[in-house]
């Protein structure tokens, strides 16, 4: 026990500090350095971790709220005349068979889309090809 | 005590030239842990063990569990040892850590204590043999000290664990000297008004010590 490392030479030494300052070392066990030892060459040996991809991710989502955003734009800004029919005209004909051609490039984007993420998902689980 | 303490390996590290002969042996060994060698960890964990089974005993009093947490905080500082910058020593880095690892194992867990208050009376020398009541005594002052509110607990562990050294104690808990001043200060007042009859044995045994010297 040593007061003078307090810092603080008023610091009144009390049975409580004694009986707290003069306690009995404990000893490890005799396994636990075995066992401190073991967790790690256990961890030494395990595979690194997979870093994510985060340079084929970033490309990626990019691309995607790319066609997502321009998507949802495209809708916001032909649904929206649509809507007001709606609302102030009476029923009339569906979209669909005003316009088909239009909605059949609809279609045809969302095919490619589907493609394109399926072949993205292939590359990035490490095949390439269709098949 | 201190010295006792360190040939068993076990106590807190004391400002000496076998802690600077450990340092070196701990900064040698990381640089192989770094370059690859995992078993040049078996150094350190054999250097530190005692130390760190010691604290955690004093964060949870129970020995099994004091041994799954300094073997958890030995892990951690396996997997962070490249973290560590070298602007603090090794052991400075290593209790701080350990710190960190049993203050949120113990906020998972909680070691079950009772209130301040009833904690038990320190039994009667007059009732037992004198050993065994001073045994007694101090079971119930170190398990009083789990009972203190957590912002004071700490403090009290890391600064008796640190053989009474604050600057010490404050670098482990990356507060600053002051705080844990003000900390320990109320810690003690609440311990000592636990236990005011420690305070009066402790200042009879003075009076007895010196009465003892005089007539020597």
């Amino acid at each position: 026990m040593n007061p003078t490392k307090t810092d603080d030479s008023k610091m009144k030494l009390t049975e409580i500090d004694r009986i707290l300052a003069t306690e009995e070392p404990l000893i490890p066990t005799s396994g636990f350095l075995a066992s401190v030892m073991e967790s790690v060459r256990e961890e030494a040996a395990a595979p690194q971790p997979i870093p994510f991809p985060w340079t084929r991710f970033i490309p990626g989502i990019l691309v995607a709220t790319g066609v997502l955003g321009w998507g949802a734009f495209k809708m916001i800004r032909q649904g929206l005349p649509e809507i007001r029919l709606v609302s102030l005209a009476p029923p009339h004909l569906p979209a669909a068979a005003i316009q088909p051609v239009e909605q059949a490039g609809w279609v045809a984007l969302a095919l490619g889309v589907s493609l394109l993420s399926w072949l993205l998902s292939r590359r990035l689980a490490g095949r390439s090809g269709l098949l | 005590m201190i010295a006792s303490l360190q040939n068993a390996s076990s106590s807190t590290p004391a400002l000496s030239g076998a802690n600077a002969s450990r340092a070196d042996a701990d900064l040698a060994d990381i640089a192989r842990v770094l370059a690859g060698d995992v078993e040049a960890f078996e150094g350190i964990v054999r250097r530190w063990q005692g130390p760190l089974v010691n604290m955690a005993w004093r964060y949870c009093r129970d020995r099994g569990r004091a041994e799954e947490m300094a073997q958890e905080a030995l892990i951690r500082a396996w997997r962070g040892l490249g973290s560590w910058r070298r602007e603090s020593s090794f052991s400075t880095w290593l209790f701080a850590l350990a710190a960190n690892v049993f203050r949120s194992e113990l906020k998972r867990f909680p070691t079950v204590n009772v209130p301040l208050q009833n904690a038990p009376e320190p039994a009667a020398p007059a009732t037992q043999h004198r050993e065994l009541a001073a045994q007694s005594n101090a079971d119930s002052v170190r398990r009083a000290v789990l009972a203190l509110p957590p912002r004071y607990r700490e403090p009290v562990v890391l600064f008796y664990f640190h053989e009474m050294d604050i600057a010490a104690a404050a670098r482990t808990m990356h507060i600053p000297e002051g705080t844990l001043k003000a900390r320990l200060s109320r810690a003690r007042a609440l311990l000592r008004s636990r236990f005011p009859q420690l305070e009066t044995a402790h200042n009879e045994m003075e009076l007895a010590n010196l009465n003892t010297g005089k007539e020597a």
